[in-house]
C-alpha cells in the first residue's frame, strides 16, 4: 500500500491494528504533556480531530511527519479542528519534544502501553523501544473513525492535503450550518 | 454564551457568587476579586469571563490580571491578541486562563491563574501582558478554580461571544 491507499483503492482506507474506517476509538485516559489525566472524548469535544500515534521523538520519520502537522496547525487553529499526538514517551519527554517542535496541541503519554495493547499498535519489529506503529486517524466527536492512514512505511502517512480533505468532509457532516446562510 | 462576570473591586462586594481578597506580591491590599453568574452586568467594571474559571471552593492562587487603560480596547481578532493566544497554547499551561470581554468582538483583558511556584514565575511573562499592563496579585481561597488546557491548536472562540479558551459550541 502507498500514499494511504487501501486495497479497495480508497485513499485513507487502510486498517492498522484495531483502527479501521467506521470503527470507534476506545475512550481512553492518558496523561498529557503536563502530567494531567485526560480523557479522549473530552479532548475531542465537538470537533473533527486528527489523532496521531507515533514512535517517539528519536525517529527521523516522526520528526519529518511532525513538520507536516506543525504546518497543518496554522489552518487547524482557525478551523475548529483539533490535533492529538500519542506515544509511549513520558510526559516530560513529550513536553520537551512539543516545545522544540513549536506544537500547540496536546501530546499524550502511554508509557505502560495500555492503549497501545488495546489498539494492537505495538511495532513488533522494534524490540528495543516497543513503540507505536505510526498511524493517523481522523475522528469525530463520537470517536468514530473517518479516515485511517498506516504510517509504518513513510509514504503511507497522510499529506496535509489529505488531512484537510478528511477534515473538510467530516466538518461538512458535522456542522449543521455548513451551507452558509444567504439571503 | 458565558454570563459569568469578574471584577477587581475596591470597596465592599455585594451579591457576588464568589469573592476573595487580593494583595500585591509585596503584601499591599489590592481590593477583592469577585465573580457573579447572572445575565446583567453587576458592577460597572465587571467583564465576562470563562465560567469554568470560577470556583467558590478554589484554593488560593496568584494571578496576572491584564486590563486595558481606561477607554482602550482592541478587536478580539487583532494580530497581537491572536499571537498571545498562540503563545498561551505553546507554553506550559497555567492552572487556568480566560480572556475578559464586555461585548462579542473586543478583547478587554485576561486573567491567568497560577498555583505552583513555577507557574507563578511564568506569570511574569504572561503573553497577554504584551498587549495591556498586567497586575500580579495574590488572591485568597474562594474564587478561582482550575481549567484543563484546551486540546489545541484552536485559537478561535466557540460561539463568538464566549471568552477564549472556551472550547465547545454548546
Amino acid at each position: 500500500m502507498s500514499e494511504g491507499r487501501g486495497r479497495d483503492g480508497v485513499v485513507g482506507a487502510d486498517a492498522v491494528g484495531e483502527l479501521a474506517v467506521g470503527g470507534q476509538v476506545p475512550d481512553f485516559d492518558l496523561l498529557d504533556h503536563a502530567g494531567n489525566q485526560r480523557r479522549l472524548s473530552q479532548l475531542v469535544g465537538g470537533d473533527p480531530t486528527v489523532l496521531h500515534f507515533y514512535r517517539g521523538w528519536w525517529c527521523p520519520k516522526e520528526q519529518a511527519f511532525f513538520r507536516r502537522l506543525v504546518a497543518l496547525q496554522d489552518d487547524a487553529e482557525v478551523a475548529y479542528s483539533r490535533i492529538l499526538s500519542v506515544s509511549i514517551d513520558s510526559p516530560e519527554v513529550n513536553a520537551a519534544f512539543r516545545a522544540g517542535l513549536g506544537a500547540r496541541w496536546t501530546f499524550l503519554s502511554d508509557p505502560d502501553r495500555q492503549v497501545q495493547t488495546q489498539l494492537r499498535l505495538r511495532e513488533t519489529t522494534d524490540t528495543l523501544n516497543d513503540p507505536y506503529v505510526p498511524a493517523v486517524v481522523v475522528i469525530g466527536p463520537d470517536l468514530r473513525i473517518h479516515a485511517v492512514y498506516n504510517g509504518y512505511w513513510y509514504w503511507g502517512r497522510p499529506t496535509v492535503d489529505e488531512l484537510v480533505k478528511s477534515l473538510r468532509d467530516l466538518s461538512r457532516a458535522l456542522r449543521p450550518d455548513w451551507e452558509a446562510p444567504t439571503p | 454564551m458565558s454570563r459569568c462576570w469578574l471584577a477587581l473591586v475596591d470597596g465592599p462586594v455585594h451579591g457576588a457568587d464568589a469573592a476573595a481578597s487580593a494583595r500585591t506580591l509585596d503584601g499591599q491590599p489590592a481590593g477583592a476579586l469577585a465573580a457573579w453568574s447572572r445575565a446583567a452586568k453587576p458592577v460597572r467594571e465587571a467583564l465576562r469571563v470563562d465560567e469554568r474559571l470560577i470556583d467558590a471552593d478554589g484554593a488560593a492562587a496568584w494571578i496576572s490580571l491584564v486590563l486595558p487603560p481606561p477607554g482602550v480596547r482592541l478587536a478580539f481578532d487583532d494580530l497581537a491578541v491572536q499571537q498571545a493566544r498562540r503563545l498561551v497554547l505553546l507554553h506550559p499551561f497555567p492552572a487556568a486562563v480566560s480572556t475578559l470581554l464586555r461585548d462579542d468582538s473586543h478583547f478587554e483583558g485576561a486573567i491567568t491563574v497560577a498555583r505552583s511556584a513555577e507557574d507563578e514565575q511564568r506569570l511574569r511573562d504572561d503573553p497577554f501582558a504584551r498587549i495591556f499592563p498586567s497586575r500580579l496579585l495574590a488572591v485568597e481561597a474562594g474564587i478561582l478554580g482550575a481549567v484543563p488546557a484546551p486540546t489545541g491548536p484552536t485559537i478561535e472562540r466557540y460561539g463568538s461571544g464566549n471568552p477564549w479558551p472556551w472550547d465547545q459550541f454548546a
